[in-house]
């Protein structure tokens, strides 16, 4: 009896013996040692002698990391993608490829998560790419890595990423923001967007979302605005850049890129051609402007920007308010200005506009931006289904005048409505007004009915 | 015969039981060694070398480096950590040495020991060019003061 | 070498194993060992006596407390670190999701075992006179255990951890008058955030750990001095026998007499007074029926602890803790549930509140700690306590059932959807 106990407790000391050895060497046998020691391989084949390959093979095995606070974020990648910054490993296998391109964006300094998404601190290739449960972010298709440009970049237009300028365009003219929230700011009848691009949809979803929303989520309330496939890849592309992401003051400084542009933009803005010619066209207060860039070094234009007083004393410029990359934006832009910007330029000043007509601008810009348009159609035509509500469809505005005064209109958008019932014991229809006086100044609002009022057609047939 | 391989067996079983502990023991102190450190890592890129001016030496706070560049020799970078108990040393222009703020150690412009408890120069480190056109700085490579980076 | 003689008996006083007196001394001399009599019967020996669920319940206390301290060397108490440092010893530390997995694994296998100890105590009739008092500290460290990885399941800060502690102090909420209070003082707020991360991990690492290690020290005190283990119910005899008292050595009531087996067995016998022996007395006849701690009882508690050790390892090695994603406190899974252990709770609660949250676990509680005191019937037979086991068993199976149906039958809403049923996630 106790020679069994004794050797039943020896097998389990035993047992625990092993079974501790066996975690230690499973411990210490990490895939990512077997991608460094191939790697070294490949670096060592480079080297020209014995010595210099001995060198590079005896590198230590280690886990690499980016350390990024600015975008709240450790990026492991680099431990098994050893090349992405070395131009030597051009045309070395994955995972140890030079990452082409990068330009500004050096992986020390930006990682790779922030574009690329994936779980940066991860380290076996299966979690890291990130398709793995509980990680909402994995690797995105190489088709949308672009969209991530958006995370940054926030305004104006991104070289080489037109879906973006133009998936934003269609946000604020198709009338979005009349059901969902972004940044604050819009209805509630759809979920909030602000953080979209860091939800666990996918970018499928999303796009198979805007081509047809009732297919991938039933009973949804979100009308089909019938886009166009490459409509449905650009809004796409803006939610994929939507994460509500707090960044570092570097990576936030860039919210405009400093382009030619955003530098006419600028220009055009701060109206520099009131002072300034362009290869003689504009005004004659200031030098000409044609050429500047070649005449002084970037610091001295850099400096002229900031204080003109510290550069000519006396000079009549004004001192105007721009950060680093709007003074390195309108350097670009003078940089390629010619006289017939200039032209460009003058033309489109000066058509002056009445303020009935201003209001009634202001106002469709407005119908469109808060998402109006959404539901009331760009041309107030209505006609977006509502199941259960009086004429089982959101009614159009074009005739709004016969039924309401200006004020009874005011009101509605004001507080919102309920759309009365089809059928009283029915279920609600899913889309209503909602009440925009917490969102909309009242100004705002009196240029949106103006607008309205501007469009009103007369009903020929009165009953 | 049945005592004695029952207290063998029990003998064996405390022995794998000690070797257990043992490899659990040692199991446990490599798991305290960290893999990975938030710190600054010993080998970074400072820069590309025009961001370097001629004259008294460029104060890297967060490396604690002093980078040096001379228009003959080229680059070299010394460390800014006294060598007496680790505070961070000043160099001052005015007499071209570091000073320790903390027990008055003072270093000459080539690391050595003038005055104070520091046992030791200041380490210079070695600093080579990156493939991508960056200073490169190894602070696990102690080189000579006289070493310089020609770019 | 005299020196390093000197310096090795210094440390160890006792004889030689090989004598009675060498295998005594071992364990009294010894501060850890003399936790048992020098001699301990046979019968207590018996597997099936105790099934070792006490000791296996105490060991695993000290795994935990080896591998959370392990732990905190990596871990920090603050919503934005916590998570990373997970991924961390989930991605870089050595070994770090096999200590973290001891320690999960650990963890739901103590308030398992905690609560089978517990059963195997009612079953035998253990917790009676006089051992009434160690039950009430035996049902004390039953809620310990259960507060220990209840604090220590929001340390993660996943949306596994965030929820399942936001429902769980919000069961607790429900009691009456001091329910909302309650919860405030333990998160330091109103919701779980930074306050009640710091707070929850004060009590699961220093805290709660502690009490459980005062109060294990009084449950094995009180084990001694209330007679050591409780006779196997195969051993009780018919009728009481003649008593006898003693005072100085009560551990060993029949020791006054000279043991043939150990004939160098000394006791100072401080005093003899008359009065009632606290413990169950031995008949002369039983005393053969002894036998040395050392090996005997060792070996067996070796075997349990490394049969402990080698089943949490396997564990750790097949099964990773689990850590979901980033606590998230703006979306809500479905369904959110609580700690498996508080599962049954939680299925209360989801009928009515008050009842759910109040009243059955107060009643339960109570009603566990009252035991020894409401069941005055002395008799230890099973077939004498008909009406204790009905109820007590009633007890088990409640709580197990409302546990398995919480755990596995609740879908999305707290609908009833058995497991071999696939839902659907997704659908908004």
């Amino acid at each position: 009896m106790s020679r069994r106990l004794s050797v039943v407790f020896f097998a389990l000391s035993l047992a625990a013996l092993v079974l501790m050895v066996f975690a230690i060497r499973q411990a210490s046998t990490p895939g990512w040692k077997d991608y460094q020691r191939t790697f070294l391989q490949l670096e060592a084949q480079g080297e020209p002698n014995a010595a210099a390959k001995a060198e590079v093979l005896d590198t230590p095995l280690a886990i690499h990391q980016v350390m990024l606070p600015g975008l709240q974020r450790v990026d492991r990648c680099t431990t098994c993608h050893l090349g992405v910054d070395d131009p030597t490993m051009k045309n070395a296998p994955e995972p140890f490829r030079y990452h082409q391109g990068l330009g500004p964006h050096a992986s020390t300094r930006f990682g790779c998560t922030i574009c690329h998404g994936g779980q940066g601190l991860a380290t076996t290739v299966k979690d890291a790419h990130g398709n793995v449960p509980f990680w909402p972010n994995p690797l995105l298709p190489a088709d949308y890595v672009r969209a991530s440009c958006g995370r940054c970049h926030k305004e104006g237009n991104i070289p080489g990423v037109p879906e973006l300028t133009e998936g934003r365009h269609l946000f604020e003219t198709e009338g979005c923001h009349g059901c969902h929230k972004l940044d604050g700011v819009g209805g509630s009848i759809g979920p909030d967007l602000s953080e979209e691009g860091a939800s666990e949809r996918s970018p499928q979803w999303l796009e198979n979302h805007f081509l047809n929303p009732a297919q991938v989520s039933p009973g949804s309330a979100m009308p089909n605005f019938h886009f166009t496939r490459q409509q449905a890849r650009d809004l796409t592309y803006y939610m994929l850049s939507l994460t509500n992401q707090q960044m570092g003051t570097y990576y936030s400084s860039f919210n405009q890129i400093p382009s030619a542009g955003y530098g006419r933009q600028l220009f055009v803005q701060k109206d520099c051609i009131v002072c300034h010619a362009v290869g003689g066209v504009g005004g004659k207060t200031g030098p000409d402007l044609l050429g500047v860039t070649k005449r002084h070094s970037l610091e001295w234009l850099d400096e002229q920007l900031v204080n003109p007083q510290n550069v000519y004393p006396g000079s009549s410029m004004p001192e105007f308010d721009l950060d680093t990359n709007a003074r390195k934006a309108l350097v670009a832009f003078l940089n390629s200005a010619t006289s017939d910007d200039a032209k460009a330029i003058l033309s489109g000043n000066g058509h002056a506009l009445n303020p009935e007509d201003a209001a009634i601008a202001a106002g469709s810009l407005d119908f469109g931006r808060f998402g109006c348009a959404g539901c009331h159609g760009a041309n107030l035509q209505g006609g977006v289904p509502n199941p259960n509500a009086q004429g089982e469809e959101v009614p159009s505005l074009l005739h709004l005048s016969s039924d309401y005064s200006r004020d009874d209109v005011v009101e509605i958008i004001r507080n919102g409505r309920t759309p009365p019932l089809d059928n009283a014991k029915g279920p609600t229809p899913p889309l209503y007004m909602p009440a925009w006086k917490n969102m909309l100044s009242n100004e705002d609002i009196q240029q949106i009915v103006a607008f309205l009022w501007s469009k009103q057609q007369k009903t020929s047939d009165s009953w | 015969m049945n005592r004695r391989s029952f207290l063998g067996w029990g003998a064996a079983g405390f022995a794998a039981l000690c070797s257990s502990v043992a490899v659990s023991f040692g199991a446990v102190l490599r798991y305290l060694v960290p893999d990975v450190f938030y710190e600054p890592p010993q080998t970074f890129k400072v820069g590309k070398p025009a961001d370097f001016a001629y004259g008294p030496p460029t104060f890297l706070a967060d490396e604690k480096i002093y980078v040096f560049r001379d228009r003959e020799k080229g680059f070299s970078v010394a460390s800014a950590v006294c060598t007496h108990l680790g505070c961070t040393v000043n160099h001052f222009q005015s007499d071209d040495r570091f000073h320790c703020p903390c027990h008055g150690s003072i270093f000459a412009a080539n690391g050595a020991v003038v005055h104070g408890p520091a046992p030791k120069p200041l380490p210079w480190f070695e600093v080579t060019l990156a493939r991508d056109g960056q200073l490169s700085v190894d602070k696990d490579k102690v080189v000579p003061s006289t070493y310089h980076l020609m770019v | 070498m005299n020196f390093f003689r000197d310096i090795w008996n210094s440390i160890v006083r006792r004889d030689s194993l090989s004598t009675d007196k060498g295998k005594s001394e071992l364990v009294f001399l010894n501060v850890w060992l003399h936790i048992h009599p020098a001699k301990v019967k046979k019968e207590h020996l018996r597997f099936r006596h105790t099934f070792y669920l006490g000791f296996i319940t105490f060991f695993l206390f000290i795994i935990l407390v080896t591998t959370g301290i392990a732990l905190m060397c990596y871990y920090r108490p603050y919503p934005s670190q916590a998570y990373q440092d997970m991924k961390d010893l989930q991605c870089v530390v050595f070994l770090g999701p096999f200590i973290r997995g001891m320690h999960r694994w650990a963890a739901h296998l103590m308030v398992i075992c905690v609560f089978l100890h517990m059963c195997r105590v009612f079953f035998t009739g253990s917790y009676k006179k006089p051992r009434q008092f160690n039950w009430v500290i035996g049902v004390l460290l039953l809620l310990l255990t259960l507060g220990l990885p209840f604090t220590g399941y929001l340390l993660p800060w996943d949306q596994l951890a965030y929820w399942a502690i936001t429902v769980g102090t919000n069961i607790g909420s429900y009691a009456p008058l001091v329910g909302g209070q309650l919860r405030e003082l333990l998160l330091g707020g109103h919701t779980v955030g930074q306050a009640a991360l710091i707070r929850f991990y004060v009590l699961h690492v220093a805290v709660l750990p502690g009490l459980v290690g005062l109060l294990t020290i009084v449950h094995f005190w009180r084990v001694r001095k209330d007679g050591g283990l409780s006779r196997p119910l195969w051993k009780l005899e018919p009728k009481p026998v003649e008593e006898l008292v003693t005072i100085g050595a009560p551990a060993e009531p029949a020791a006054l007499r000279v043991s043939s087996a150990a004939q160098s067995k000394t006791y100072g016998l401080m005093e003899v007074v008359t009065g009632k022996p606290i413990f169950e007395t031995v008949s002369p006849d039983e005393e053969e029926d002894t036998v040395f701690a050392y090996p005997y009882a060792f070996l067996r508690e070796s075997i349990a602890l490394m049969g402990t050790v080698v089943g949490l390892m396997v564990i750790s090695i097949l099964f990773h803790a689990p850590l979901e994603e980033l606590a998230n406190p703006a979306k809500t899974p479905n369904p959110a549930k609580a700690p498996w252990y508080f599962l049954g709770l939680q299925e209360l609660v989801s009928h009515s509140a008050l009842f759910g949250g109040v009243v059955a676990p107060a009643l339960m509680v109570l009603a566990l700690l009252a035991v020894p005191y409401i069941d005055r019937n002395p008799s230890r037979r099973l077939r004498e306590r008909k009406w204790a086991l009905w109820l007590f068993s009633a007890f088990v199976v409640a709580n197990l059932v409302l546990i398995i149906i919480g755990t596995f039958f609740r879908g999305p809403g707290w609908a009833f959807i058995p497991p071999w049923v696939h839902v659907v996630a997704g659908a908004e």
